[in-house]
């Protein structure tokens, strides 16, 4: 297992607060703005926006000025990056010392096009009650989305699945490999295109992996298990289910 | 003659010669495909390419750049067409006849796929171009073997993306991992089973993902990464 290292104290940037835009051109072009008020980071600290596009070993980094004096790129060439699937990572980089050490950072960030509202968001996992005897929870495949079955035996439960700490740290990393384990299976080659729940997981798995990989792009099942591996760590991260587990009041050590 | 990219057709063609050849080691080169205007178009401008003998990766590394470097980097590295024809072309090469049979590995070898980033570095052409365009001059790890075959070394390092974004990373991979006593990479380093310490397949790719959390490793210079991966990544410490 990947042990992060955090001893720096760095800081997770929201990433509404980095807002990019591409208008469509050859080559294309690069606007973005920053909202870094509020987020303690240290004035003299330098800021990078880092390009990348999905499959691609390619970076094109566009030095921004610093947290005191933000310059972020304005309609500027995005030469060395080709590909649909542009994303984008923003550092903020105390470079007091010699190594520059991570202030904060804001990842996978993903452009607007010009022009382009962004789509309202919905659930790819809607909850529903029903009673399950003894059983918790389980999932229901069915055929165009995937459901979370609690039981209403458990006062309450349905609620605390999303409110409580102490329930859903518990819960969610295994039912998102369960889920993208059996969307691997079900995928047609089509999928990307499909409004069925194995595309919605797929891409949601895509959108939090580091590397971005494209789930279609995996054929042996044990690559599959390591692309799996590390979404379910990622989404980890991104709740900080460990951190939120412990601040719910769970005790450990004596039983 | 002048070198061609093959068209989805001659890519089909070719695929099909690839599956016929695995039925039967002993088939036939389908050379009459090389020419067939039907199936490809010459690259412009003109690039004049001759047989070649290229036991190593570093010959095929040294000509391929030479050959295409007309061709811009950006076009050659998107043209899937061309590298599946130079397949063609050096296929005694790249899949060499050892008593009259053939050994067809899978089609990514030999027919490129620049889109798929899972398949794009095996091809056996296109990976020697492409360690010489991105590591030079600190290619020895990836260059030193056969053409015919892709050693675990090249595909840990160039399947990770990551690893690749960092501008230092193949003269750190050099000063780590080559022996210049033996003159060929440490042994040992690679083994898919066995962890060890300060390992190419295990140690290093987990050691750069929890550096790359705290510092900001693009810019870095070898000195100062390998300041950071500290002590079981020196040679004496493993």
């Amino acid at each position: 297992m990947i042990r992060r290292i955090n001893f720096t104290n760095r800081k997770r940037i929201p990433r509404d607060r980095v807002r990019v835009e591409l208008t469509a051109g050859q080559p294309r072009r690069l606007t973005a703005t920053l909202e870094l008020d509020g987020l303690s980071l240290s004035g003299s600290s330098a800021i990078y926006l880092e390009a990348m596009c999905a499959g691609s070993p390619a970076i094109e980094r566009f030095a921004c000025g610093d947290v005191a004096h933000p310059s972020p790129p304005r309609d500027q060439p995005l030469g060395e990056i080709e590909g649909e699937n542009v994303f984008f990572t923003l550092k903020v980089v105390d470079r007091a010392e010699h190594l520059g050490r991570i202030e904060g950072i804001a990842e996978n960030i993903r452009p607007e096009r010009s022009g382009k509202e962004p789509a309202p968001r919905k659930s790819i996992l809607p909850i529903e009650p029903r009673d399950l005897g003894e059983q918790l929870w389980e999932l229901e495949f069915r055929q165009e989305n995937v459901f979370l079955i609690v039981n209403s035996r458990v006062p309450g439960f349905i609620d605390r699945v999303h409110a409580d700490p102490l329930v859903y740290s518990l819960m969610y990393p295994a039912i998102v490999r369960e889920i993208l384990s059996r969307a691997f299976r079900e995928a047609s080659p089509a999928s990307e295109e499909e409004e069925r729940w194995p595309s919605y997981w797929l891409r949601f798995g895509r959108s939090l992996h580091s590397e971005n990989t494209d789930p279609a792009t995996i054929e042996d099942e044990e690559e599959q298990q390591e692309w799996i591996a590390e979404v379910s760590g990622a989404f980890c991260k991104r709740h900080r289910l460990a951190e939120s587990f412990a601040a719910a009041g769970y005790m450990g050590g004596d039983p | 003659m002048n070198a061609r990219q093959f068209n989805d057709e001659g890519i089909r063609q070719f695929r099909q010669f690839l599956a016929v050849c695995r039925e039967n080691p002993r088939a036939e080169l389908p050379r009459e495909l090389l020419e067939d205007s039907r199936l490809s178009t010459a690259v412009a401008p003109g690039v004049d390419v001759q047989p070649s003998t290229l036991p190593k990766r570093e010959d095929a590394a040294r000509l391929l750049t030479q050959l295409l470097e007309p061709l811009g980097d950006k076009a050659v590295a998107q043209n899937a067409g061309l590298w599946t024809w130079l397949s063609l072309f050096f296929f005694d090469q790249v899949c060499p006849a050892a008593g009259g049979q053939r050994h067809v590995k899978n089609d990514y070898h030999y027919v490129y796929e620049p889109l798929n980033p899972r398949h794009s570095y095996r091809h056996l052409l296109f990976i020697a171009w492409r360690v010489q365009k991105v590591a030079a001059p600190h290619t020895r790890l990836f260059l030193s073997g056969p053409l015919s075959t892709l050693d675990k070394m090249t595909s840990e390092v160039f399947k990770r993306l990551y690893l690749m974004r960092i501008r230092c990373i193949f003269e750190v991979l050099e000063r780590l991992y080559w022996d210049p006593e033996r003159r060929k990479p440490r042994s040992g380093v690679v083994d898919s089973q066995t962890v060890k310490r300060g390992d190419l397949s295990h140690r290093l790719p987990i050691r750069i993902r929890q550096l790359e959390m705290t510092y900001d490793l693009l810019e870095l210079n070898a000195d100062q990464l390998l300041e950071l991966l500290g002590d079981e990544f020196r040679p004496g410490a493993r």
